[in-house]
């Protein structure tokens, strides 16, 4: 009986696979010389022993887009060691280099030197339009052979990439598929609609190839500087009375602007308690979408990577105490937001500075991610507050005491982590440069740490003269190479 | 058959004892209605529920328990050792700072025959106690008998926001063992109070330190609290630290690291102060004093003092030694941290936007996980604001409660349980300034402003006042305030 069912089931089985694997077609000959599988070895920075290092390695898709020019998603190639490239799905690996990358957009254009890996190869085109009418199909190279997956269109929402806040306009896709969102392209009529880059229970999110065109073509022109954001926050008008109280006269449309930063203000003369009409002709309406012709309702934050770049500038119609007016509001870049808790460097290394012990980090987003996946409940609340609160010109970073390595020296500071440091030997604290200026130019027998007002420990002392005797002891007693690491990047 | 005999047994156990004068005959059982408000609608009650606890004749034909097992109590019912009667009575005084209340009864004939209980010292470690109480699992009296595992300060859970000193035993200690005595050699040597999930064979009860300052505190008539002297004490145990205070390099000496918002203690105090002796005793370089054998926090002798009483102090100041009287206070700046008892909630509703203080209590109606689920800014509000910028602190944070539906706020969809920030452009200090913000309105819209990012709403005035009754009519709300 069990045996019976047992067989019943396998054989269903392998009808849905037979159902969801398409059969080789002309079509699918064309898609194999398209494809192509990137082997990326990358270092991997652990945030809270921020010192070592670990090798990962991932493997992706890319499809050839152009002469040379491989695209495929950022997602795990920052901090990347050695990129091979492997085209139809069998054979040989060629090292290839990037050409251009983009994070924020979640975009990298890889290319490989060697002419010889191009013969064969033929680029695939990027669908122009949304019009979701046919068959959709995932693809990826598995064992040889080019796997393809029927996928179903949910819907466009509008979200933001892992490394970037930045809104953009992205492709949700149901599909009975393991192990993508690693720049998996979906097709339909030949055409690539999008590249698949993570994946959550069953719903597959991919960036829609319009989004992926509008960059790739502005890097051509040469005009893309970046996704820019809206850095002001608006609130919905769903409540007549506020849009009756801003005078607004008509029907209710429009959302409040209900904070806005002092330089963008100055700037575009947007203000709060202005009611946004409409942006770049778009109307608004009170929930706060507009009606896109290519993906539908969207929210209004997609209008600031919709075909428009940071620097590009956003035509905003307002009312303002009853009156209609028209505002060139210029975008910022959305790596340029000041935020307490940045994301770190891309491809940097994590900042640490060691002082006896005493483990000394910046305050970023992948020092919280460290936390685990429920990160915003797990990591301590003080820390995760940051998020919420704005820097200022006296204090633009954070900071952290993120834990203590015991040696005699901090005796009695063991137990000490997760604080917020403001002071040291007098002097203000935001970013560890400060922290190691402080300590150089204190001619004081002692090192005085002030931290941050609260239930925690707010202060400690170290002995100055012992330093450099309890930095060597700790470094060779935790393994540890350096007693610092700073941001290339910075000076 | 096997039954019955099980019960003969019982009883016949029972019939020899009722000869002999043991504490149990003083041992009181304890029936409490209960029924605690709703903290987002603070008008209403929850359900009834009935619990039960112990306590135990003392001194003045009174009763002691513990504050939980009375608090919110409706209706108190007390029965005594193998009499079915019950008896009614009231609570004389409680504190739920250290969980502990005194009650009276009514009828006077119920003290009839039973013995005060006398109190012993603190119990030796590894000594034996025995408890005394009504606990869950059957209907009369339990005995447990344990060893007394450790004596250290723990966080007494009732209030939620304090730690005193406890004693820690194996002896099994069960709902409803609750306010009942622990004994050794016919004294009570504590008042069983709480448990601790996820350890096993660990009860803790309230030693006679804490036990005999409470009756102290009630002499005069009131009870003002537990006392502390407002500092916060760090162990000071690194040697570079000890040198730059010019401290000896010895095991005596905590540091003040920060000072709580209190007078006496701001005057008294500064960072880098290090108290060397409180009172009688030295204190050890990881803050805790040897008291009665134990070490135990510091913090121990200031809340052994009686409110205003002062202590002799020695500190440790710019490289000397010097003699200061230090004063112990009651503190009640953190209130709304704790958990509250037996004063009902505030709140003021208008046109169906309830008005709230923020407290423990109230972030305590988002479930559980209130630390998950409530926003973030009411948490930094009522945990971290007043520490770390006192300047911008409220002395009483509201909170927008909730919102009882009506066509006139219907399409408020901006703010429910967030922090006001002004509302008629009046910055919201209190609960006061909510109910003077609407009722000094004279525009045609209220304005209401919420905290972080001045998210903000409007109502229309003329149809929020027309609405104003009928509302409280249809939710069943007595009164629009209770200030």
């Amino acid at each position: 009986m069990k045996i019976t069912i047992r067989f019943l089931t396998m054989a269903i089985l392998t009808l849905v696979c037979t159902g969801g694997m398409a059969a080789v077609s002309p079509a699918n000959r064309t898609l194999e010389r398209s494809i192509v599988t990137l082997d990326v070895t990358r270092k991997l920075h652990d945030f809270f022993l921020p010192w070592s290092k670990q090798v990962k390695t991932v493997l992706k898709s890319g499809i050839v887009v152009g002469p040379q020019e491989i695209l495929t998603t950022a997602d795990g190639l920052e901090n990347r060691t050695l990129i091979r490239l492997q085209k139809g799905g069998r054979g040989s690996w060629w090292n290839a280099e990037i050409k251009w990358i983009d994070y924020p957009a979640n975009l990298a254009i890889v290319t490989v030197a060697d002419g010889k890996f191009w013969s064969g190869l033929q680029p695939v085109k990027l669908a122009d339009s949304m019009n979701l009418s046919g068959e959709l199909q995932i693809y990826r190279w598995r064992s040889g052979n080019l796997e393809a997956r029927k996928a179903e269109f949910n819907r466009f929402t509008v979200g933001s990439g892992e490394k970037s806040d930045a809104a953009r306009v992205q492709l949700e896709l149901g599909a009975e598929i393991d192990q993508v969102g690693f720049s998996e392209p979906v097709l339909m009529g030949g055409k690539v609609i999008g590249l698949i880059y993570s994946r959550t229970e069953k719903v597959c999110a991919a960036l829609p190839s319009p989004f992926i065109r509008s960059i790739l073509d502005a890097r051509r022109r040469g005009t893309y500087q970046g996704l820019g954001y809206f850095d002001f926050t608006w609130q919905p008008a769903e409540n007549p009375d506020t849009l009756a109280f801003l005078k607004l006269p008509g029907d209710p449309r429009g959302v409040v602007v209900i904070d806005v930063p002092k330089q963008s203000e100055a700037q575009s003369g947007l203000k709060v308690r202005d009611v946004i009409l409409q942006i770049d002709g778009f109307d608004i309406d009170i929930q706060g979408d507009y009606l896109d012709p290519q993906y539908g309702h969207l929210i209004l934050e997609n209008l600031s990577t919709r075909n428009k770049w940071a620097g590009d500038t956003v035509r905003l119609r307002i009312s303002r105490e009853g009156r209609e007016q028209e505002i060139s509001y210029r975008m910022p870049k959305a790596e340029d937001a000041a935020k307490f808790v940045p994301e770190a460097e891309f491809d940097g290394e994590p900042e640490y500075l060691i002082v006896g012990g005493l483990v000394f980090q910046p305050l970023s987003k992948n020092y919280l991610r460290r936390w685990g996946q429920d990160w915003k409940r797990v990591a301590p609340f003080r820390l995760t507050y940051f998020q919420y609160e704005n820097p200022s010109d006296e204090r633009p970073a954070v900071v952290i005491l993120s834990q203590v390595l015991p040696d005699v020296y901090n005796v009695g500071y063991q137990d000490a982590r997760t604080l917020v440091l403001e002071r040291v030997n007098g002097q203000p604290v935001s970013r560890l440069e400060d922290l190691e200026k402080a300590l150089k130019n204190s001619t004081n027998d002692f090192h005085v740490f002030d931290f941050q007002n609260g239930d925690t420990l707010q202060r400690v002392v170290l002995d100055a003269k012992e330093l450099e005797a309890a930095n060597s002891r700790v470094l060779q007693r935790y393994g540890i190479e350096n007693i610092h690491a700073f941001s290339a990047a910075k000076e | 058959m096997l039954r019955n005999l099980f019960y003969l047994i019982l009883l016949s156990a029972l019939a020899t004892d009722v000869l002999s004068a043991e504490p149990q005959r003083s041992v009181i059982q304890i029936i409490t209605s209960t029924q605690e408000p709703d903290w987002d609608s603070p008008w209403r009650f929850d359900a009834v529920r009935r619990s039960g606890g112990t306590g135990f004749v003392i001194k003045g034909k009174k009763i002691m328990t513990n504050a939980h097992v009375v608090s919110w109590a409706r209706q108190i019912l007390v029965r005594r050792y193998q009499d079915p009667r019950p008896y009614v009575a009231r609570v004389l005084f409680v504190a739920h700072d250290c969980d502990l209340a005194v009650l009276e009864v009514e009828d006077a004939r119920f003290f009839d025959g039973l013995e005060a209980l006398e109190f012993g010292d603190l119990p030796q470690v590894r000594s034996t106690v025995v408890t005394y109480g009504y606990p869950a699992g059957g209907e009369q009296i339990s005995y447990t008998r344990g060893v007394v595992s450790r004596i250290e300060v723990q966080p007494y859970a009732h209030a939620g926001n304090r730690s005193s000193l406890a004693v820690q035993t194996d002896a099994a200690i069960n709902p409803g063992n609750s306010g009942g005595p622990v004994v050794q050699d016919d004294l009570v040597v504590g008042v069983a109070f709480q448990g601790m999930q996820g350890l096993e064979n660990t009860g803790f009860f309230i030693p006679p330190p804490v036990i005999q300052r409470f009756l102290k505190d009630i002499e005069d008539g009131t009870y003002d609290g537990l006392t502390m002297t407002g500092i916060r004490l760090v162990p000071l145990q690194n040697p570079a630290y000890r040198i730059f205070l010019k401290l000896p390099d010895n095991s005596l000496g905590a540091r003040v690291d920060s000072l709580l918002p209190i007078p006496t203690a701001q005057k008294a105090f500064r960072k880098d102060d290090v108290l060397l002796k409180v009172g009688q005793y030295e204190v050890g370089s990881d803050g805790t004093v040897l008291y009665d054998g134990n070490r135990v926090s510091a913090a121990v002798v200031f809340q052994m003092a009686q409110q205003g009483e002062s202590l002799p102090a020695k500190l440790w100041r710019d490289g000397k030694e010097i003699d200061m009287p230090v004063s112990s206070v009651v503190y009640e700046g953190d209130r709304l941290v704790g958990n509250q008892y037996d004063s009902l909630p505030r709140y003021f509703v208008y046109a169906g936007l309830v008005f709230t203080p923020l407290s423990m209590d109230y972030l305590k109606t988002f479930g559980r996980n209130w630390r998950d689920s409530a926003n973030t800014e009411l948490i930094y509000e009522l945990f971290y604001r007043r520490a770390e910028s006192p300047e911008t602190a409220r002395s009483e944070p509201v909170v927008l409660a909730s919102v009882l539906v009506h066509p006139v706020n219907a399409n408020l969809k901006n703010a429910s349980r967030s922090l006001v920030d002004k509302i008629n452009g009046i910055r919201i200090d209190s609960l006061a300034d909510v109910a003077r913000a609407f009722e000094s309105g004279t525009n045609t819209h209220d304005v209401i402003e919420f905290l972080p990012n001045h998210a903000f709403e409007t109502l229309d005035r003329t149809a929020a006042g027309v609405a104003n009754a009928e509302i409280l009519k249809t939710y069943s709300i007595p009164k629009d305030r209770r200030l």
